[in-house]
Formats: structure tokens, sequence, C-alpha cells
């Protein structure tokens, strides 16, 4: 019988934590999320039931901790060569059980991206940041603060908006940063956050790529305020709320690297928002092709199972090849971003493009192929109870985040075609 | 009707008894559902439950479609399948799960109330369900998950018929339905399908446990089993495949145009969107993006063109004069195409609307989120595409092995 672990993986270029971390993980999701999942949906705002795999994952296991360097408690992996192809077997292995837990979980290293990966380390912060996250066995969570009222996708789209819609303020007064200004929807707000990563400007209403500041601010400190999650279509294991910024002081230190450095430093975070996206995506499908073989191997249409009708088996073909190149495409992103020396800087135009690229495509596959998946599965596939209802729900948000996939098409195009306007 | 005219319909085919209920429907989703749902979601007793009240008892569309000699209001000819069609557009923009509860009844209704071929029996045992001023008439389809493959048996008793089904997946309203309508294959007879109506209490019929479903909130969905249910001759709604299909036809009629009113619904939604959101910076307004624009023409284009086949589709049904009758092969199969087409357009459409508003489109709030869930769930009441397009090829190839 075939299995996800039947889908091809780049054997060649696998990191040394790939399988050992990949197994430890599947175990955790076959024991504390797969059998609960299908009661997430309810616990959306109290997180009773999602919190203690979050604890098992993120502080027990230290998964929270892999981006540190050693001498910190971390492990290394912002240090490491394999810092993306391992990030993306574990991500897919969370996102199998729950693609919202896998989000949360990814976007805890989302903002540490600029201060923990090399060639960029940003040492005081990391020594400043590490006990929140490798000195206790709770889960502790980051968020990266971007989107604001006015549009999440201007604020990523940094050619040619060049952050001039950012409306949260960074004012420097003495030592510190004044913060004001308001988010929402990034991941682990709602509540749930313990350090934000803030995408501010110093010059309201500027081009100028020195005044994006990306300003490190602790949940508790004064003048910040979560609100309640959002209720959404799914991600019931991510929440997603407003945050208010008033007044907010922070060490003038806390800015990741200063003028310029920020917002080169930022694209990378987007390279690796890419990247998590199609092993979410990528984790989910393999789930839906569990389960969906299960499905049309039981159920039976004229005395056979369903697999087995050949119209039928010919759309389980195209969600299977789709499942085959997501996983193909995924790892060679990821090897992209661990060989700089080879394919660019993981901050470059072109990998943020191409990544955008594999990232709207894996989306726009996995959307439709869920869909179709439901589809072939009659009435049940609509049921709680059969889990790709919860993966449909669920990927749905992957396509629309990071700016939504009108903002990967006019990357994708600038950086193919030379476009110098759109 | 309201901004949905924007959408081209053969407004030449309704009558004015049409247009004016589709009016006071436009009211009901606007007054009984959305004007309540932000504070109420999905609320099964705080809102749904009221506004299908409202809806089958004191407008009384549960009653529209019934003889007059049996209580109801004698819409009873094929016409009604215009009527039902602007009705069920204003109502599946209110919410889309009413409107395929509503969908249910009408296509049952077609099968037994139709003037001229009123099946009397059913019609009396049914009479007090269909006239209640107090409960709503929710009826449970049993009808094939897989193609040509029911779910139930019949076989031949004295007068009558025995019915089992295992574990049986209704459409809907498994667990809250006052009748059913089961779609059996009849062992022992010629005829090989028949519908076959129980009432809610029928010895014999276990419904199961509550469960859980993508969308369609108003739906108290369950499995149903039925052991040794004894059904009299006079409760078959409909004898043989033409009956059986003319039954789906209206039924998948119902689905077309409940999937319409998702898409005005969407329509409207994404429309405030883009007049109001900025994009691409200050003073960009959304809608005048020409990649934002280009996505939202071929919402547009799903809308209109899934109106205008719809519409056609109950033209169709409503003059058999001219088409046959609505279980002729070639209906059947027109009706089977569109739903699948419109369902799949409101599936896209709405998958792009999505698109078009990033997380607002995500957030229950928007309510954009909700008709995806719905039009989703009701799709597949239509069971798999990949086995439809075997009766569609089968008659347009005369594939007949298929
Ligand atoms: C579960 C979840 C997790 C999230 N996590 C985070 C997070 O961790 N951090 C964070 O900051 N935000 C997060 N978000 C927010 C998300 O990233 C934004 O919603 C997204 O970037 C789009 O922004 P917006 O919703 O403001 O829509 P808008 O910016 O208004 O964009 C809406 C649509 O406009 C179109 N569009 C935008 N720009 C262009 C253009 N230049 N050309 C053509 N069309 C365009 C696209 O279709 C886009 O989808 C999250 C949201 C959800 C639901």
């Amino acid at each position: 019988m075939r299995t996800i672990d039947d889908f091809t993986r780049p054997l060649e270029y696998l990191s040394p934590l790939d399988d050992p971390l990949g197994m430890i993980v599947r175990e955790w999701a076959e024991t504390w999320v797969i059998p609960h999942r299908r009661r997430f949906d309810e616990d959306w705002k109290e997180h009773r039931l999602i919190e203690p795999a979050f604890k098992r994952l993120m502080g027990e296991l230290g998964l929270q901790r892999v981006l540190f360097p050693e001498d910190l408690g971390g492990w290394g992996l912002g240090r490491s060569n394999y810092a993306g192809t391992s990030s993306y077997r574990l991500f897919e292995e969370v996102a199998r059980a729950d693609s919202g837990m896998a989000v949360a979980f990814g976007v805890v290293f989302w903002p540490l991206v600029m201060i923990c990966m090399e060639p960029h380390v940003n040492r005081q912060l990391c020594e400043e940041f590490a006990p929140i996250f490798c000195s206790t066995t709770e889960p502790r969570f980051a968020a990266n603060a971007m989107t604001e009222p006015q549009g999440g996708a201007d604020i990523e789209n940094m050619e040619i908006v060049k952050g001039s819609t950012i409306q949260t303020t960074a004012v420097l007064d003495g030592d510190e940063w004044v913060i004001n200004g308001h988010k929402l929807w990034p991941t682990n707000s709602g509540g749930v956050c313990d350090l934000f990563g803030v995408v501010c400007t110093t010059n309201p209403g500027s081009e100028d790529p020195n005044d994006f500041a990306f300003i490190f601010v602790p949940a508790d400190t004064p003048g910040v305020t979560q609100g309640p999650p959002y209720e959404k279509a799914g991600m019931a294991a991510d929440k997603n709320g407003d945050i208010w910024f008033e007044n907010v002081r922070v060490p003038k230190h806390y800015r990741a690297h200063g003028p310029g450095l920020d917002l080169l430093y930022f694209k990378e975070v987007i390279t690796f928002g890419n990247l998590g996206s199609i092993a979410f995506v990528g984790g989910s499908m393999m789930n839906v092709y569990e389960r969906l073989y299960q499905f049309v191997s039981e159920e039976t249409y004229r005395g056979k199972p369903l697999k087995e009708h050949d119209a039928v088996a010919g759309a389980l073909a195209d969600i299977a090849r789709d499942i085959e190149i997501i996983r193909i495409v995924g790892y060679q992103y990821a090897r992209m971003v661990d060989r700089p020396d080879l394919y660019g800087p993981r901050w470059s135009e072109e990998m943020v493009a191409k990544g955008r690229a594999y990232k709207y495509w894996a989306c726009d596959r996995a959307v439709e192929d869920v869909g179709r998946a439901m589809n072939i599965m009659s009435l049940y596939g609509a049921d709680r109870d059969w889990d790709v209802e919860k993966h449909w729900r669920d990927l749905k948000i992957v396509q629309l985040w990071m700016g939504g996939k009108q903002l990967c098409q006019a990357e994708v195009a600038r950086w193919f075609f030379d476009c110098r306007t759109l | 009707m309201g901004n949905s005219y924007s959408f081209p319909f053969l407004c030449e085919w309704a009558t004015e008894m049409d247009l004016s209920l589709a009016e006071n429907l436009r009211e009901w989703a606007e007054n009984e559902v959305m004007a309540r749902r932000l504070e109420l979601k999905e609320d099964y007793e705080g809102l749904l439950e009221p506004a299908i009240r409202k809806l089958f008892l004191e407008i009384g569309l549960q009653r529209l479609f019934w003889p007059e000699e049996y209580g109801g209001d004698g819409h009873n000819l094929p016409s009604a399948a215009v009527t039902a069609t602007a009705a069920l557009e204003q109502v599946a923009r209110g919410d889309v799960g009413i409107a395929f509860l509503l969908s249910c009844l009408l296509a049952l209704q077609s099968a037994v109330a139709m003037e001229g071929e009123v099946k009397e029996e059913i019609c009396s045992a049914l009479q007090e369900i269909i006239t209640s001023k107090d409960d709503p008439a929710l009826v449970s389809l049993v009808l094939p998950l897989y193609r040509d493959e029911p779910q139930a048996t019949a076989r031949a008793a004295k007068g009558g018929w025995t019915v089992e089904a295992a574990s049986a997946r209704p459409l809907a309203c498994g667990a809250s339905a006052s009748f059913f309508g089961v779609l059996c294959a009849l062992e022992g007879s010629e005829d090989g399908v028949g519908l076959l109506v129980l009432p809610g209490g029928t010895k014999g019929l276990k419904r199961g446990e509550a469960i859980k479903r993508t969308g369609l909130a108003v739906d108290r969905h369950a499995e149903v089993t039925l052991e040794k249910v004894k059904v009299s001759e006079g409760m078959c709604a409909a004898r043989g495949p033409e009956a059986c299909r003319a039954f789906l036809a209206w039924l998948y009629m119902g689905i077309s145009a409940s999937n319409v009113g998702a898409l005005f619904a969407s329509y409207e939604i994404l429309r405030e969107w883009g007049d109001n959101r900025v994009i691409k910076g200050r003073g960009n307004i959304f809608k005048e993006n020409p990649l934002t624009a280009s996505v939202m023409a071929e919402v547009a284009q799903d809308t209109a063109l899934s109106r205008m086949l719809t519409w056609n589709l109950a033209r169709m049904l409503s003059e058999p004069g001219v088409y046959g009758p609505a279980g002729a092969e070639d209906n059947y199969v027109t009706a089977l195409m569109v739903a699948h087409h419109v369902s799949q357009a409101a599936e896209r459409a709405i998958n792009r609307s999505m698109e078009m508003m990033a997380s607002a489109g995500y957030a229950k709030e928007w309510n954009l989120e909700r008709y995806w869930r719905d039009v989703k769930t009701m799709q597949l009441c239509l069971g798999p595409y990949e086995l439809a397009k075997m009766d569609v090829s089968r008659f347009f190839y005369h594939a007949s092995g298929l």
C-alpha cells in the first residue's frame, strides 16, 4: 500500500535533521493532534484543546528553540545550511495534522529570521530574546505584525509602494523608540503573543528604504493591547486579532538592523513566508491524500472500489500529480534558501519573486484539488469526520495571506518580464 | 429584484406575481437574515429557525405550490418552475441553506402535487404538515450518493413496499425532517427505481447522531436507517426512471437557483469592497485596478451566465408542451449539466471573490465565507461530478455502456 512517504523528496539534499525531526513530529501529530482536531473549530477562542498540543511540540519537545544559537539554548538552525529544508519538513509534518498549528508554530520563527539567520545574526537581540523561548517548557509565541487596517498587500508591496502606506510610526526619543499604530491579523496575535516584530515607518508617507523599520516589542510592554481573536472560516489553531501600540517605548537597539538593512532582510522574511506557505499546503495535501485514499478504497460504486472507476481515477491522478509536484517544488525552494552561495541571497528580488510564484501556484492547485476531493466524496466530502473539508477551509487562507495572489502575480511578472510600473 | 437586476434574465418569462414575490423575498432576506447576521452569525435558534418559520409559515412558501384542494395556494402548474427560480434566488441571497431546504421541498411537491398528476394518498398524508401553522415542512431526501445507485431498496410487499436502508445519508434534515423522500431501487419491479414518501414518524425509521458539516448551518444533518419500513403503494411519488428524473430535474433547478442567489450576495459584498478599498498606495480605488478588475469581471461573468442558464432551465421545465416532459432524458441531462456548471461557477466565483478580499473574505464578519462554505456543501448534494459526466456522455454520444 502506498503512503505519503512515497511522494518524492530530493534525497541528495535532505538535511541531517529531516528524518529524525520528521518522525518526532509525525508521532506528536498522531498523538496530540489528529485524535482531537475535529473539535478544534469550536476551540478557536479558548484553545483549551489546542494549547496542550502546542506545549508538547514547542515547549517540551523544544522546537520553539531551533533557530537560536546553541550557546543560547537553541539548536543553531539559523547558522546551519539547512534551515530551509529542515523547516520545510517540520512545517509539512505539522500541517499534515493541522495547518493552523503549522502556521502558529512557523510564525514563531518568522520575525526571528531577522535576527537569528546568518549572515545577519543580531547577537545582542538573540541574547535578549532567547530566554523567552529557550528557558521554558511552556509554548511561547512570536508574531510578525505587518498588516494594517488600510491594507496588508501594500505593506508587502515594497518594490512599488515602498513602505509609503505604513501608518505605524516609530519615533526615536533619546535611547528609545516610541511606537504608535494599529496592526491586525498577525498570526499568534489575538492574545497569545509574547514577542512582536513590528513593521513601522520612521517617516510616514516616505518611500525611502531607510525609513522602513523592523522593531521588536515584547508583548507585555506598557501601551501594547491585544484584542480578542477573530472568527474565521478555518484555521482555528491560529489566533488573529488587533494590536494597538500606544506610545509604546522600547530600547533603541530593538530595531533589528537599522536604516536600509531592515528592509533588505525583511525581504528574507517574505522568502521564508513563501517557503512556509508551500510546506503548509504540501502537508495538508498529504493528509487529504491519506483520507481520500481510504475513502475511495472503501466506498464502492457498481461493485468496485470508487478508485477503480476510470473517470474517478483520472481525477485522483490529477490530485496525486499536484501533491507530488508541490513537494518537489517546495523542497527545491527550500534548497535554494539553504544555498545562497548558488542561488543568491535569500532577500534578493529573484528569490522573493520565485517564492511567490511557487507559493501561489501551490495554493491555486491545492484549493482546486481539495475542492475536487470533496466532490469525489459526494455528501461525505462536507463531513467534519472525514477531515478533508477542514483542510479545504484551512488552506484557503494560505492563498489569501501575504498580500494575496495578485501581489504574487505582480511580483512574478515584474521580475520575469522586467515590468516597471506594476 | 433590486441590484440583481444588473444580471440579465429573460423577464418576459416571469409573471407580475413572480416579480412581486421575488421583491417580497428580497425584503425577507434583508430583514430576517442579513440585518441580524453580524450579531447572530449562523445561530440556529436565534437567526435561522425564526427566518425559516417566517418564510415557510408566515409568508407561506411551503403552501404556495400545494394544490388548493389540499389546503395550499394552488400554484401547482409547471410554470411554478419560473416562480420557484425567482423566489429561490432571493431566498439564497439571504441564506443558501434555507433556499436549499426549500428546493428539496419544491422538488418533492413537483412530483406529488402537479395539477393533473396529483398523488392523492401522499397529498392527504402530507396535508397537515404542509398546511401547518406551527412547524415548517422540512423534507429529507435520500438520493443516490453515486449517480444511479440508490441508498435504499424497496421490496414489493402486500399493497406496497418494504424499504431498507442502512445508515443512509440524506441531502439534508435527517434529524429534523417532517417527512422523507427516499429514492429506492425497486426490487423485482420493471420500473427499477421509485421515489417513496415516508412521514417522519414512520415505524422502522431511525435518525442518527447529528453530523457536523462544512456549511448549510440550517440543516440538522444526520443519517437515517430504514428497517423493514412499510410503505403503501399510494405513497410512491415517482415510479420508473422518467418520473424520478423529472423530480431530480426540479431539484437541480432549485439548486441552480440557490447558487445564483449566493452569487448575487457575493457580488454585492465584493462590489462594496471594490468601491471602498484602496490598494497600491493612496487614492487607487480597488475596482479601478486592471488586475483585480479582470478577476472581478470573471466573478460577474460567472454570476450572469449562471443566472441565464438557470432561467433557461426553469423555462424548459415550465413549458413541457414545448420542451417535452421534465423527465425526458434530454431535459434531465440539461438540468444535470446546468446544476453542475452553475455550482462549479459559484464555487469558483466565490473563491475568487475571497481572493479579492483577502483576510476580510476569510473572516466571518464579512459574511462572504459563509456563502463559500454553503455553495460547496450544496454542490456535494449533486454527487461526484466525475460520475455525473457519465450521464452526459451517455446521452450525447450514445455511450450506453457507461
Ligand atoms: C490566518 C491569517 C494569518 C495571517 N497572518 C499574518 C501575519 O502573520 N502577519 C501579518 O502581518 N498579517 C497576517 N495576516 C494578514 C494577511 O497577510 C493579509 O490579509 C494579506 O496580506 C492581505 O491584506 P489585506 O487583507 O489587508 O487585503 P488588501 O491589502 O486590501 O488586499 C486585498 C486584495 O487586493 C488585491 N491586491 C492587493 N495589492 C494589489 C496590487 N498591487 N495589484 C493588484 N491587486 C492587488 C489582492 O487581490 C489582495 O488579495 C493573516 C491573515 C490571516 C487570515
